[in-house]
């Protein structure tokens, strides 16, 4: 391919924003993989596949709270942009029966932190 | 329809109810006032807020409130579930906050998509200085106050320039992923993260100086780093992002993994530079600088992950933004691995001049046990302890160097009252042996004698002399070792000392050691009133030294007990007593 130039990243990252509003990220850094969460992310896509819910899976790094590993974050349009801790198999296939078609936080395992991002 | 939503978590240390308590009587409440099918109750893991009793974060306004009490709840449902109005006095105003800039990606984006970083801004930075310049780019990043993230804090800006003058033709960047400090891994994090930052870092860092060669020196236990960059440096080759003629410009460079195998000296920058050619991993005298003669005797410029994942955001948003945050002479952002006795292990990233009190409670949420802090060590086997009374401490290089630790390249970890400081000082002190390269006297001989020292001290079999001449090794040490590693090795032992001398006494003058650590001043017996003769110490004992039976109770023979503390450890009812 040929080399790129400027202008085609502007190409690339507007292609990229147009993709799927609703999406589930899981954290597969080093700390996340060590508690499950490959696990979690196999379950989570057997599940999205059978309720057929349409809701891109990807894939992500560490978040920084590894103490509370496997993390998935969770953004459903139309609810608010949560992140789910200590998710195991079963707490996967919840998130995708309650919360992705059931339009329904899950009681006891949502994480916040407090930061800022900057530009 | 459900129009917000209220998070709930009870932050008093040592709850477990509350939560759900609130919980209840808030939902009654919401069904009273008929709003129950338009707010939406949620029981939160964890709120990032602690020991602020009932916590509640309402979305999407983005209110926190904190120490709830039961009756604010009809003032909440009035004023701001209804009407969208915050509550002053209820309001919680986080005393200090994380500022993620170089994990700003971590944990946001598919680290194993090119598109996924370029649609976050990446490579615009590259972009943007292949078009600037070399100087220009020097400039900025000199005038952004950078310093670097791997220990020494030496002035970013100035390394790239010296290099950069250095006349040759041929130059290396070399980025230092080797991360050797016990319970560090920010740089990992960064590698498995956000990849392509380090590589845009990269490029621009040779674009400055003139390399057309770079190398990530990876330690082999980082094999899922290694998996991504390798990954990130191919996706980038596709793009033409690295390689020849970079963005059809005159700009040139290949990157290129080099595996260390674990030694904590190949971090060291001459160390690295030998083990990249194939040679033993040991140091040599500097100067000359890698600036001058270093890779292959050409000019080389190292830099470690987090400084180089600074680059781009600095090159995109200016020197300006960039030395806003942080201290005067500390600007910027640190990525810190906390770990050890601390609630919430993890990274964390905060600005320069965030108090250590504010990293250790507000944002790692304090101990984990509950008990009392003790001392939190930064910097890993060359840094050293600070106290509790000194936790109001803004963190920059120099407050840490003046309190006899070091910034270091991150590493955090928290201790409380079950840690004995000269079993801390041990430990590091024996990373420092077990990892000394060998090849100068002071650091192979001084490190061996001061553990034998710890030893003894540990053992109750020393005399107060024995500190004077801790210090005296110490000192010479770090005047006469060849590198960083035997020069600072001696800083977790005078720190201990210079903080908690008292501790070091107890071991000496009563044999006693007062965090119940060190087994061999120890004696386990067991609790006759309390032992439910179960057996279990007797199983557990290495030795064979608990002799008894299920119907006569157990008793240990103190003469073959080796106070390992298995019994301890193993017995359900606190019948083993340690004194
Ligand atoms: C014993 C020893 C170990 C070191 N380990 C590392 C390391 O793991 N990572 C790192 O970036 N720098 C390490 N350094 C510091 C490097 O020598 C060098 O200063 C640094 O990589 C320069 O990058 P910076 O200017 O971006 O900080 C170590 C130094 C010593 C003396």
């Amino acid at each position: 391919m040929a080399a790129l130039t400027a202008d085609d990243l502007a190409a690339i990252a507007s292609r990229i924003h147009d993709q799927n509003a609703s999406w589930i990220r899981v954290g597969m850094s080093t700390c996340g993989i060590a508690a499950g969460a490959e696990r979690v992310y196999a379950a989570l896509e057997d599940e999205l596949q059978r309720q057929g819910a349409g809701v891109q899976l990807k894939k992500c790094g560490c978040l920084g709270m590894c103490a509370a590993e496997p993390l998935v974050e969770v953004n459903i349009a139309g609810m608010p942009r949560v992140i789910y801790c200590r998710v195991d198999e079963a707490c996967a296939r919840d998130i995708v029966r309650g919360h992705v078609c059931g339009g329904k936080l899950l009681q006891d395992y949502i994480i916040d932190m407090q930061s800022e991002d900057a530009s | 329809m459900i129009t917000k939503t209220v998070l709930i978590k009870d932050t008093t240390p040592g709850s477990t109810s509350g939560t759900k308590e609130f919980f209840d009587v808030f939902t009654a409440a919401l069904r009273e006032s008929k709003l129950a099918d338009e707010i939406r109750l949620v029981r939160a893991a964890d709120i990032g807020v602690y020991n602020h009793g009932i916590v509640l974060k309402i979305l999407p306004d983005n209110i926190t409130y904190a120490n709830v009490q039961h009756h604010d709840i009809k003032r909440i449902i009035g004023v701001t579930l209804k009407h969208g109005n915050p509550i002053k006095d209820l309001l919680y105003q986080p005393r200090a906050y994380q500022l993620r800039l170089v994990l700003k990606n971590c944990g946001r984006i598919d680290p194993e998509s090119i598109d996924d970083y370029i649609a976050h801004d990446g490579y615009r930075a590259l972009s943007a200085a292949l078009q600037a310049g070399p100087d220009t780019v020097i400039r900025e990043i000199t005038a952004s106050g950078l310093r670097g993230r791997g220990g020494g804090g030496f002035p970013t800006g100035l390394k790239w320039s010296m290099t950069r003058s250095t006349p040759g033709n041929e130059k290396y960047m070399i980025c230092n992923a080797d991360e050797g400090d016990p319970g560090a891994y920010m740089d990992r994090s960064v590698l498995e993260g956000d990849p392509h930052a380090v590589i845009e870092g990269m490029l621009i860092a040779g674009f400055a100086i003139g390399a057309s060669q770079g190398y990530f020196y990876i330690r082999a236990e980082y094999p899922l780093a290694i998996e991504r960059v390798q990954k990130a440096i191919d996706q980038a080759h596709a793009y033409g992002l690295v390689g020849e003629r970079i963005f059809g410009s005159d700009f040139s460079m290949d990157l290129e993994i080099r595996l260390g195998a674990g030694a904590f000296v190949c971090g060291e920058e001459t160390a690295l530079i030998a083990s990249i050619e194939g040679k033993r991993g040991t140091p040599s005298p500097r100067p000359p600088y890698p600036s001058v003669k270093g890779l292959w005797g050409k000019p080389t410029c190292i830099n470690n992950v987090e400084t180089l994942a600074n680059v781009p955001s600095i090159i995109r948003n200016g020197s300006a933004w960039f030395s806003r945050i942080g201290t005067e002479n500390s600007k910027g952002t640190k990525v810190f691995a906390v770990t050890g006795k601390v609630r919430n292990s993890g990274l964390i990233e905060v600005p320069m001049g965030t108090t250590l009190r504010d990293i250790v409670f507000e944002i790692g949420g304090g101990t984990a046990s509950g008990k009392r802090f003790k001392a939190v060590q930064t910097g890993g086997p060359s840094g050293g302890v600070i106290p509790e009374h000194l936790l109001d401490t803004p963190v920059d290089y120099d407050n840490l160097q003046k309190l006899g630790s070091i910034m270091g390249s991150g590493g955090m970890i928290v201790m409380d009252e079950d840690d004995c400081m000269v079993d801390i000082a041990k430990f590091y002190l024996k990373f420092c042996v077990d990892e000394s390269c060998g090849k100068c006297a002071p650091c192979r001989i001084g490190g061996y004698q001061m553990l034998n020292l710890l030893e003894n001290i540990s053992r109750g079999n020393a005399t107060l002399e024995d500190l004077e001449r801790l210090r005296l090794i110490a000192k010479a040490m770090q005047k006469a070792s060849l590198c960083g590693l035997g020069q600072t090795a001696a800083n977790p032992v005078l720190s201990t000392l210079r903080y908690f001398e008292d501790e070091y006494r107890e071991h000496i003058l009563n044999r006693r050691c007062p965090s119940k650590k060190c087994t061999a001043l120890l004696q386990f017996i067991i609790d006759r009133s309390r032992c439910k003769k179960c057996g279990l110490c007797a199983r557990s004992c290495p030795e064979k030294a608990i002799t008894g039976d299920k119907e006569h109770g157990y008793t240990i023979d103190t003469a073959r007990c080796i106070n390992c503390g298995m019994c301890f450890e193993t017995c359900k009812f606190g019948a083993v007593e340690r004194n």
